[in-house]
């Protein structure tokens, strides 16, 4: 906002009074060139998108989060390239400041006689880096629990299972870390606009900067548009033929696919037939050893098929796949081991949903996982699969 | 799943439309030796459909409470899709309905044992199994 202040003509500014900042003659020069605002405010989408999807919407919007997340690093990719190829104000030169001036920076903050930046200040410009850093480290560690724990992804040849969760548990940390750190910046900017009185977050958005006496300017460079660009779809395509390429080596321990035919006959004849990667050798053994009375109904087979059956099972059991489901479904409930809604994990996950949902129609059992996970019987229970038919939440 | 009920429904409308009547039983030659094999063993020479229909419809002690009788499952017309008791369709239980009914004579005897045991307590005899055949390939 312009302060409108008459222009002194005849008047003499007393001593006490503070020099006017602007005035209706202050000129403005070109800051945050085309590049750096779009980057910004594309960034900030796709960021709030991945916090949003990551933090509140949950499984269901993986595909959502996986996208922002792509894009997010192709950003920081090409802001990165655009910090050695830019101009004055958008390159790391100019604004990385080494820590004898950072400190120094912050003791004039203290004591109120720091110089006004045009660009980004020491403490603004390590702040660039941390968020930049920060997201590349999340997309680092995104990639290895897509690959890890849904066996998909760039890295799903390469991650078990375990190395995925583990990883899992860094990625949230570096996710709160990235919105304490998007904090910081944003209480940075707040504090600047007001130490200097000029609206940041608006010079965002115009690009344009006051121009004052004694301001702190990077040294001039020229920007390398057409070389930057080059440089970026080269290094987008080749990122993205790389990823395309780990993407489709064969990934190891999946489960089987598709079911044995006298398996999906002879289950699924009164309920969807289970995944053999969904239970331990043991507890299939079990489960079908006790056919007479499974579930209170009698599902005794001839003892040929009951055998074939079994051997089949076993031979695909959860020890022999690395997916999600076979991991989280091996810690059974003492009372009920052969039941898998029984399990500490699926009760879990299932919490929020309403038992109306499980009555309904198109549902009608909490056993039926087909109703709402559309790739229930590949036993992958890919969270993007989910469905839950709109019929049920009535 | 609302399309269903639908195709079952035009499919009907248009098979009435073409003048093709639903047959109230059709012969099969698998089916009619299942039917002898019966008779040998319960040593009848016929069974009697009206008590076939009683024994399908009534209510039997001695099962699961959950599941007192055959139309817990089969619902009160054998021409309908039943449900199991986790929901999954069952495909109508009349011949008229479903021709591949009581054909294959390993799945006739698994199903008798399992569900007579679920709903009675004990395996159907010859002379029961024979009725209800003889019921359900008369609708």
């Amino acid at each position: 906002m312009q302060l409108k202040c008459p222009v002194p003509t005849n008047q003499t500014t007393t001593a006490n009074e503070p020099m006017p900042l602007t005035d209706r003659n202050m000129t403005t020069r070109p800051v945050w060139d085309l590049f750096i605002r779009s980057f910004h405010w594309l960034l900030v989408t796709v960021i709030t998108i991945g916090a949003v999807t990551g933090f509140i919407l949950g499984p269901t919007w993986l595909r959502m989060h996986l996208i922002a997340g792509t894009i997010a690093v192709a950003l920081v990719v090409a802001r990165i390239i655009w910090g050695f190829s830019g101009g004055s104000f958008a390159r790391f030169a100019g604004f990385v400041a080494g820590p004898r001036e950072t400190l120094r920076h912050l003791a004039e903050l203290r004591r109120a006689s720091a110089p006004r930046h045009v660009g980004h200040n020491p403490a603004g410009g390590w702040m660039i880096l941390f968020l930049l850093g920060m997201i590349l480290l999340l997309a680092i560690t995104g990639t290895t629990v897509l690959g890890g724990v849904f066996k998909t992804g760039p890295l799903g040849f390469a991650v078990s299972y375990d190395l995925g969760s583990a990883v899992n548990k860094i990625h949230k940390l570096l996710a709160w870390g990235l919105l304490g750190l998007i904090a910081l910046h944003v209480a940075g900017a707040v504090y600047e606009s007001l130490r200097t009185r000029e609206n940041l977050p608006l010079t965002m958005v115009t690009g344009r900067k006051q121009a004052r006496p004694g301001d702190h300017l990077p040294p001039a460079r020229a920007a390398h548009p057409r070389t930057a660009a080059l440089i970026m779809l080269a290094g987008g395509a080749l990122g993205t033929v790389i990823g395309l390429v780990l993407a489709q080596k064969p990934v190891p321990h999946l489960p089987i696919t598709p079911l044995d035919p006298t398996y999906a006959q002879e289950c699924g004849d009164c309920h969807i037939p289970f995944h053999p990667s969904l239970m331990s050798a043991h507890r299939w053994r079990m489960l079908m050893a006790s056919l007479d009375s499974h579930f209170g109904e009698d599902a005794s087979l001839d003892e040929e098929t009951r055998k074939k059956l079994e051997d089949w099972m076993v031979a695909h059991a959860a020890e022999t796949v690395d997916t999600k489901p076979a991991h989280v479904f091996a810690q059974a409930d003492s009372k009920n081991p052969i039941s898998l809604t029984a399990t500490p994990f699926w009760k879990n996950t299932h919490k929020a949903i309403p038992d109306k949902v499980f009555k309904s129609k198109p549902v009608y059992a909490r056993t039926n996982c087909a109703a709402c996970h559309k790739d229930a019987e590949t036993g992958m229970f890919y969270p993007s699969n989910i469905e839950i038919p709109a019929e049920a939440q009535k | 799943m609302k399309l269903f009920p639908n195709l079952i429904l035009s499919g009907t409308l248009l098979a009435v439309a073409l003048g093709a009547p639903i047959q109230p039983a059709q012969a099969d030659p698998a089916r009619d030796a299942i039917i002898a094999q019966l008779k040998a063993q319960a040593g009848v020479s016929s069974f009697s459909a009206a008590r076939g229909k009683k024994f399908f419809h009534a209510k039997h002690a001695g099962g699961k409470p959950e599941t007192p009788s055959c139309t817990t499952c089969h619902t009160n017309d054998p021409r309908n899709f039943g449900k199991t008791r986790v929901g999954k369709v069952i495909d109508p239980m009349a011949v008229s309905r479903n021709p591949q009914r009581f054909t294959d004579p390993k799945k006739v005897a698994k199903w008798f044992r399992r569900n007579c045991k679920t709903v009675l307590g004990r395996e159907c005899t010859a002379q029961e199994k024979g009725d209800i055949l003889t019921y359900l390939s008369s609708i």
